[in-house]
């Protein structure tokens, strides 16, 4: 036995497999935590893919923060909702299990259906998009070449409908307090994109392949993405909106901390929340390209993140990287 | 997998857990267990780092990922090495205690004196940089290299050179 061996040496503790999935169980259901399965593992079960669910994310933050700031004066179209800056809004699992999902408070019907496809070349990424598809100036050892993917821009219509609220929460035995007669049949008019996206794998990898081995941790996930995007914007056909304000915070499900550091958004209708469930992840603020921008580090250490907004557009780099590594990457676009 | 496949990625509404995610759990479960285990040298508190590990999976990946045993090892050696970390935070009495729970001895003293040494050795774990006291955690919990560049990310012809540095970075913080 090695002298490091018999430091670290422990009593080999004894496992309950089974005792242990019975709880692992109970708190999945508990918590109501939904499992991740890939998109071609089920097709039957594709409905709602992660844009879509980005996007009703990103209306329903847009919603309760922009009910801070606009006053209740209806107009025909009211834009309520135009991220200008970035915020993190540390979130919890039980803020991100015990709220209704989007769909509860009405229908969500897309006039432009989001459609990611991949695309040969940043020249085409960039006509499709109509942006200046920015790219790293310098890449870190390890890491490959990119391929680009687009998403269209996309367009939907959000009404808001009490009777679906009103089932949904009977389906869940909750009971939310009622829906005012004038945000019943409002309609929110949500438009995201386009954005496009860089995957960059693991230099030593084969097309496709990630990580040095082809299995690492983030394998399945590239060695570096970087993104842009137009931010979502989100215009009112004119619901009173301290009436949808209080109604949505007042929701169970959202936690009176949530609710608190949403309320403390300065100015909500500029500023886009960026969730960080602190369960999983750790945020800071840092300057990127400039601006500010927020650092998000995953808890199992070997993930990162920044995302900032500039002249108009969000960006984001994430990889598994070190922090170092990916503030330098996202610095070095150009 | 294709970018826009990527896109798709997406979350089961269906109620209970997948089969292949109960397989995947008995499978590595005591694994996990044990990695954790080797680092916090707490029974108790390494089947809830194992039980957050498994949770943290199960939200993010699908169970049937060719990646899924590399990270749950990863997660299990980074999650307990942070769990060490606040321990440590939170002073030595109470590293010694969680360790001293789980000291098997009949002699109160010998079990006391073994749990100030592991204390001491895991103070020292807690010291080192990540990546080293990873490599450290997964190599003594049985790995071999080709598993723990898997992990890591790293590359298997490092492995050895990593983990020699490692294990002299160690023995330093050990004698400090």
């Amino acid at each position: 036995m090695s002298d490091i061996e018999d430091m670290l040496s422990v009593t080999e503790p004894k496992v309950d497999t089974e005792r242990a999935l019975a709880r692992l169980r109970a708190r999945v259901e508990g918590e109501r935590i939904a499992p991740v399965m890939r998109g071609g593992a089920a097709p039957h079960r594709i409905g709602v893919n992660i844009w879509v669910r980005g996007l009703a994310a990103a209306a329903t933050v847009a919603l309760v923060a922009t009910l801070l700031t606009v006053s209740g004066v209806a107009e025909t179209i009211l834009t309520i909702f135009e991220p200008k800056q970035l915020v993190a809004v540390p979130i919890t699992v039980t803020d991100l299990n015990g709220a209704a999902s989007f769909g509860a408070y009405g229908t969500l019907t897309w006039t432009e259906q989001p459609k990611p496809y991949d695309v040969p070349d940043i020249r085409t990424a960039a006509r499709d998009s109509g942006m200046t598809v920015l790219v790293p100036g310098n890449l870190p050892t390890g890491v490959g070449t990119a391929r680009y993917g687009v998403m269209n821009k996309t367009t939907a219509t959000f009404t808001f409908s009490a009777d679906k609220t009103q089932k949904a929460a009977a389906a869940q035995q909750r009971t939310p307090p009622p829906m005012p007669a004038n945000i019943d049949g409002s309609k929110l008019f949500i438009t995201g994109g386009p954005a496009v996206v860089a995957y960059y794998d693991d230099g030593t990898s084969p097309a496709g392949a990630t990580g040095a081995s082809g299995a690492s941790p983030f394998a399945g996930m590239p060695k570096l993405i970087v993104a842009q995007g137009k931010p979502p914007v989100v215009q009112s056909d004119g619901v009173t909106v301290e009436q949808l304000q209080s109604y949505l915070l007042a929701q169970p499900g959202i936690s009176p901390q949530l609710a608190a550091q949403i309320r403390a958004i300065k100015d909500p209708s500029s500023t886009l929340p960026v969730p960080i469930p602190v369960d999983m992840a750790t945020s800071k603020k840092v300057t990127v390209q400039g601006v500010e921008g927020i650092f998000v580090g995953d808890s199992t250490g070997l993930g990162s993140a920044v995302i900032w907004q500039k002249d108009g557009i969000v960006y984001g780099v994430a990889g598994t990287l070190t922090e170092q590594q990916v503030l330098a990457v996202a610095n070095s676009l150009h | 997998m294709e970018v826009a496949d990527r896109l798709r990625l997406t979350t089961s509404p269906g109620p209970g857990m997948p089969p292949a995610f109960e397989a995947l759990f008995r499978k590595e479960y005591a694994r996990v267990v044990a990695i954790a285990h080797r680092v916090v040298a707490d029974a108790d508190e390494a089947e809830d780092v194992a039980q957050d590990v498994f949770v943290s999976f199960y939200r993010k990946h699908p169970a049937d990922a060719h990646y899924a045993a590399p990270w749950l090892y990863a997660a299990a050696a980074h999650n307990a090495l942070n769990v060490l970390r606040s321990r440590e935070r939170r002073g030595k009495r109470d590293a010694v205690e969680a360790i001293r729970r789980d000291t098997q001895t009949p002699d109160p003293a010998q079990a006391a004196e073994t749990a100030e040494t592991r204390s001491e050795v895991r103070a020292a774990l807690a010291r080192l940089p990540d990546r080293s006291a990873a490599l450290l955690v997964l190599r003594y919990s049985g790995l071999s290299y080709e598993e723990i560049a898997a992990a890591l990310g790293l590359r298997q012809s490092s492995i050895g050179t990593l983990l020699r540095r490692a294990e002299d970075a160690f023995r330093r913080e050990v004698t400090t």
